[in-house]
């Protein structure tokens, strides 16, 4: 019982820590990105800003039951893909329910929740939430294959398909999977460029181009719910790269206080310098449009890709 | 009597009485042929036991039909549906005509498929494959539309299938000497010959839908009224896995160790060929704008991954192809009810027609909404336990990487198509030309329901299927499968909990929800589909601006090349290159006597001078 | 109402109008010509980002609807329709001579002399067309009436539809347009 109150306790906090993180990473970025273009740019805890705004409109509009509950399934997206990667290894509070077996698991329930919001969109009606999701699905099929080909690669070199295992191997071996198998690592990078929705692959929800394409209806709360979700969901995935790639962070079954906070300290700083990569690449790209941003990902990131399992087969 | 023979004998005179109560009147017949199969059903899963064997002999040939495991799982398949759709057909055909010609072959669909079921000798498989055929061949040109087309190439392909077939028992009887299917296999018949094998899976292939003999399926599942497609994709197309699974596992288990290259071929060729069914015919599902169309394609993607798992032969490959096979006659049944549903209230499934069906049929977008999540493979539900168990077979039991990425496409590509189906026909702005609809009656919207709570029940626990399955794969040769009421596991020692999973999403729904719901309860206001930001202006109420034509077509730009090549336009230049050929050999007959008289002195002169090397003493 | 109710329902308060003061979306319609300023405004030299200023791309999402400059019958149904859309709270800002009393249309037969008989305005920016400086210098102002608690125009328009509907009614003469939503 005391086991499955500090399990759902850690769920909780890790649940406020990625939220935290998520908004925070948001803010620094549209900081730097204003430095970038010469100008000052809004301050660090600007995302938390919107977010109070938006939770305090007085009136909210919604176009149906579907449409209520689409910020909702990003967030039953979210918070369940965060139960099943582990935060920091082995510690006590933020292991969370992972379990063996489940890098094809992450795999789909990423997809619940694009799919979840995509029905709310389209039961607005609106004619762009509809354009837009069908943009974002066919990136979709673009980006998952050279980054499921990553992963294969990875799970044939060490014969596991268990996150947990992967970090494991990393900690014994002292070396980082991003250096022995780094075209595995090229591919997933490339990759995750189309899964953040920045530039190059942002046509989603362009703002002057689709009239913001998915969330076009959405305001007050349910723009709000959206927007936290959206930041869960990439500290998930940079979480999930950190580590398969980069060793993770915490070391083994330390519970003291000191520990955890080393162990959360590494995993932001590992994060925030993965989270950088598409976003430099972003302040120098223009648009792609649909057609073009599936044809990217089926050149480099494919051939690397396969690079990355015939070289795991090799060795 | 014997119970295995009493069900066919209550089939076949079911079907005849429901062909005459036609004449009462016709809805007395869809109820004489729901009667019919569920007094069937009832029987079957009451009285057979797999003692039950019932051995006669007709005409010097010795015929044998019993029951094991293996075929059980498959006449859990039939029955199941058979009994929901006919309760389906029973309103969904109320103004239909010639319904006595059409609930005669539905029935008789049933029989031939529980007569395969039955059969432990390949004289009796034959005759009910046959039956099967031409009974859901008279329903495909039920409608009389295109009957050229789509109606003849079913035919033709499953004449193709059929003679193959013949000629595999035939060679079968004359090799080893017995027509019954497990003596056949100890002698070797399927291990020693390759040709023997690979005849049989030509048969089976065109009913499962394999590339490259698939090509009847679109047309024929589209066409032919939504009450049988429901049979017809979810159960009919699994005889052909139920053969395969046959063949294969003979072939694997039998096979002498030289001969170890043949089978390797056979399995890879079967596997990928397997696989590029699923993507090709996904990327086909995704352009499609009718919704019966879309489902065809879709049910021929599936088949695609099921073929691949029993082409694999190992424990988690067999266990995923069983699994999908029933799983997959749920969700492709509950969603062919739907689209006959929407069919029966709207009048038409062109997606580019329809649109904003979710306030006014509820409870069908309920049952469509978890079929598609069920289609898509995404957790919690029963999908989800099929595909992972597909993925751990090819990656960590065979050595087939590449394969994996193109399921893997395959899949994602589905997404597309599933959120399609949703979108075209549920979602999107709501028009006046659909306004007078009204939700389908309780008949038609029960038996979904079931087949949807089995969906959710079997993704929590899986466990109570996979129990069953495992006691079929112990039959066709593998022992200890390992797994519990709610978890699996691979052979690399991992394990999938669907209950926790299942329990998470639950829980964090139920919070979200109330948490969505309760803030700012006051303010939140519900409006119309006409309410939207479309730059200030307000549209006309005969303008429709739902976005449903060309709706994929920047994914088909990009896979434009993949779109290039269709078998279909490749069958149609083989047949029209054989038409050639017959044109040419038409011209030895004449029609006039002397030229006739000239060939029989030709060939006579012939013999003459050849004797002496075509007759040797 | 005891000292300690006062006192919560007046933090809860403060928060929301401190976070509806420092992020205020704009919506993205350039109704006449002084949208030639916004662009300026919001880029690099005189940067509208850094007070948590955003553009929004439809009426669902923003909060602050800008008239800029002179608006044409023909846009004013526009702008009402968008005005609509838009949930509480929301504010408005007028640029230019033009909304307050005509400016250089005043005699014109098409344009509005007097904005504020149509929606409620909360703030004014003269000039013709006002400076980046001056926009920005009417942003700080908006942010001020929303601490003091002055900004909450969107009820008084659902108190006062019938006078700004006889209103809007008199100059749109082609009125089709569904009723109110909120």
């Amino acid at each position: 019982m005391e086991d499955l109150g500090i399990k759902i306790l850690g769920a909780i906090l890790t649940t406020i820590m990625a939220f935290a993180v998520g908004m925070t990473y948001g803010g620094i970025t549209r900081k730097l990105t204003a430095r970038v273009q010469n100008r000052r740019g809004p301050t660090i805890w600007q995302n938390f800003i919107d977010l109070l705004k938006l939770q305090s409109k007085k009136s909210n509009i919604a176009h149906g039951f579907m449409g209520h509950m689409a910020p909702a399934w990003i967030i039953i997206a979210a918070i369940t893909t965060l139960m099943f990667i582990p935060v920091l290894n082995g510690n006590l509070w933020f292991p969370n329910l992972t379990f063996h077996g489940d890098l094809i698991f992450l795999l789909y329930i990423m997809v619940f929740g694009s799919l979840g919001m995509a029905l709310g969109a389209g039961q607005t009606g609106n004619p762009n939430s509809a354009i837009g999701v069908s943009r974002g699905l066919s990136q979709m099929v673009g980006f998952e294959i050279p980054f499921v080909l990553a992963l294969v690669g990875l799970m044939v070199q060490y014969q596991t398909t268990s996150i947990k295992d992967l970090m494991e191997v990393q900690q014994q071996t002292g070396i980082w999977i991003m250096f022995s198998n780094p075209f595995s690592f090229l591919a997933a990078i490339l990759a995750s460029l189309g899964m953040f929705r920045y530039s190059p692959f942002d046509i989603v929800g362009a703002p002057a181009e689709l009239a913001s394409g998915p969330v076009s209806e959405f305001g007050g709360k349910y723009l709000g719910t959206m927007m936290s979700g959206g930041s869960i969901f990439a500290f998930i995935k940079l979480t999930l790269f950190v580590d398969l790639f980069m060793g993770g962070a915490g070391n083994g079954s330390d519970t003291g206080i000191w520990a955890t906070l080393l162990g959360i300290v590494i995993l932001l700083v590992k994060t925030f310098s993965l989270y950088m990569i598409p976003v430099f690449y972003g302040w120098v790209s223009p648009r792609y449009r649909t057609e073009q941003s599936i044809q990217y990902f089926y050149r480099w990131p494919l051939a690397l890709g396969i690079i990355s399992v015939i070289w795991a087969v090799v060795l | 009597m014997n119970s295995l023979f009493l069900i066919l004998i209550i089939l076949f005179g079911g079907a005849i009485v429901a062909y005459l109560a036609n004449k009462l009147a016709p809805i007395v017949s869809s109820i004489v042929s729901f009667i019919t199969i569920t007094t069937a059903a009832v029987l079957f899963f009451t009285q057979v036991n797999t003692e039950t064997i019932y051995q006669f002999t007709l005409g010097g040939i010795d015929l044998q039909w019993g029951i094991d495991y293996y075929t059980y799982i498959f006449a859990m398949i039939v029955f199941g549906l058979g009994v929901l759709a006919s309760l389906y057909s029973i309103q969904y055909m109320q103004d239909k005509e010639r319904l006595g010609y059409f609930n005669f072959n539905f029935v008789m669909a049933i029989l031939g498929m529980t007569g395969i079921i039955f059969s432990q000798d390949f004289v009796s498989f034959f005759i009910f494959w046959e039956i099967m055929t031409w009974s859901s061949y008279l329903i495909v040109i039920y409608n009389g539309k295109e009957v050229r087309k789509i109606g003849i190439k079913y035919m033709i392909f499953s004449a193709i299938g059929a003679y193959a077939m013949l000629a595999a028992i035939v060679s079968i009887k004359g090799s080893f000497g017995t027509f019954i299917i497990a003596d056949a296999i100890n002698a070797g018949a399927l291990s020693t010959n390759f040709y023997i094998p690979i005849l049989l899976l030509i048969g089976f292939a065109v009913k499962a839908g394999t590339m490259p003999m698939h090509v009847w399926g679109p047309g024929a599942y589209s066409n032919s009224p939504m009450s049988f497609t429901t049979v017809f994709s979810g159960a009919l197309s699994k005889m052909g896995i139920l053969g395969m699974g046959i063949v294969l596992t003979a072939l694997y288990h039998k096979a002498a160790i030289n001969d170890m290259f043949g089978v390797m071929f056979i399995k890879q060729s079967l596997m990928w060929l397997g696989a590029i069914t699923a993507a090709i015919a996904t990327i086909y599902a995704v352009i499609q704008t009718d919704a019966k169309k879309l489902l065809a394609y879709s049910s021929i993607a599936q088949l695609g991954y099921i073929t691949i798992g029993i082409a694999t032969g190992t424990k988690l490959g067999i266990m995923a192809a069983l699994f999908l096979a029933v799983i997959h006659g749920v969700f492709k049944g509950a969603l062919f009810m739907v689209v006959g549903a929407v069919e029966r209230q709207v009048g038409t499934t062109d997606m580019t027609k329809i649109s904003g069906l979710i306030r006014k049929m509820p409870w069908t977008f309920l049952v469509a909404l978890i079929s598609i999540i069920a289609l898509a493979g995404i957790p919690p539900l029963a999908g989800f336990v099929g595909k992972w168990m597909v993925y751990e077979a090819l990656i960590t039991e065979t050595n087939s990487y590449f394969l994996v990425v193109v399921v893997f496409f395959a899949s994602t590509a589905g997404f597309l198509y599933s959120y399609r189906f949703l979108f075209g026909l549920f979602l999107g702005q709501e028009e006046d030309d659909t306004a007078h609809v009204k939700e389908a009656p309780a008949t038609m919207i029960i038996p979904m329901m079931i087949l949807a709570v089995i969906l959710v029940v079997i993704g929590a626990f899986p466990g109570l299927l996979i129990d069953p399955i495992a006691n079929a794969m112990g039959v066709m040769g593998y022992t200890d499968v390992n797994f519990g009421l709610s978890t699996l596991s691979n052979v690399w020692g991992e394990q999938l909990n669907m209950q926790s999973i299942g329990m998470s999403i639950g829980i964090v729904f139920v919070v979200t929800f109330a948490f969505l719901s309760l803030k700012g309860m006051k303010g939140t206001k519900n409006v119309g589909t006409k309410d939207i930001s479309t730059s200030g202006e307000i549209p006309y109420d005969h303008e429709n601006m739902t976005y449903q034509l060309d709706f994929f077509k920047p994914f088909e730009r990009a896979l434009a090349p993949l779109y290039k090549r269709s078998m279909d336009k490749i069958w149609n230049q083989f047949g029209e290159g054989l038409e050639a050929l017959f044109d040419f050999t038409r011209k030895f007959n004449t029609g006039n006597g002397q030229t006739y008289a000239l060939y029989v002195v030709v060939f006579l002169v012939l013999m003459l001078l050849l004797k002496d090397t075509l007759f040797i003493n | 109402m005891s000292t300690n109710e006062k006192n919560s329902k007046t933090i809860l308060e403060y928060i929301s109008e401190w976070s509806r003061k420092h992020s205020l979306f704009v919506m993205a319609y350039g109704t006449g010509c002084g949208a030639i300023e916004i662009p300026s405004t919001m880029t690099s030299r005189y940067d509208a980002e850094r007070f948590g200023i955003r553009g929004a791309a439809t009426p669902r999402q923003a909060d602050v609807l800008l008239i800029t400059g002179y608006l044409a019958t023909k846009t004013l149904k526009r702008v009402i329709r968008v005005y609509e859309q838009m949930q509480n709270p929301k504010y408005v800002i007028a640029f230019g001579s033009c909304t307050i009393n005509g400016g250089m249309y005043y005699d014109s037969y098409n344009t509005i002399n007097s904005l504020d008989r149509y929606i409620p305005v909360d703030v004014y920016i003269n000039g013709c067309m006002p400076r980046p400086e001056a926009v920005i210098s009417g942003f700080v102002k908006l942010q001020e009436e929303i601490a003091a608690g002055r900004c909450h125009k969107g009820e008084k328009y659902i108190e006062n539809l019938e006078w700004y509907r006889a209103n809007q009614k008199k100059i749109i003469k082609n009125w089709r347009m569904p009723d109110y939503n909120w």
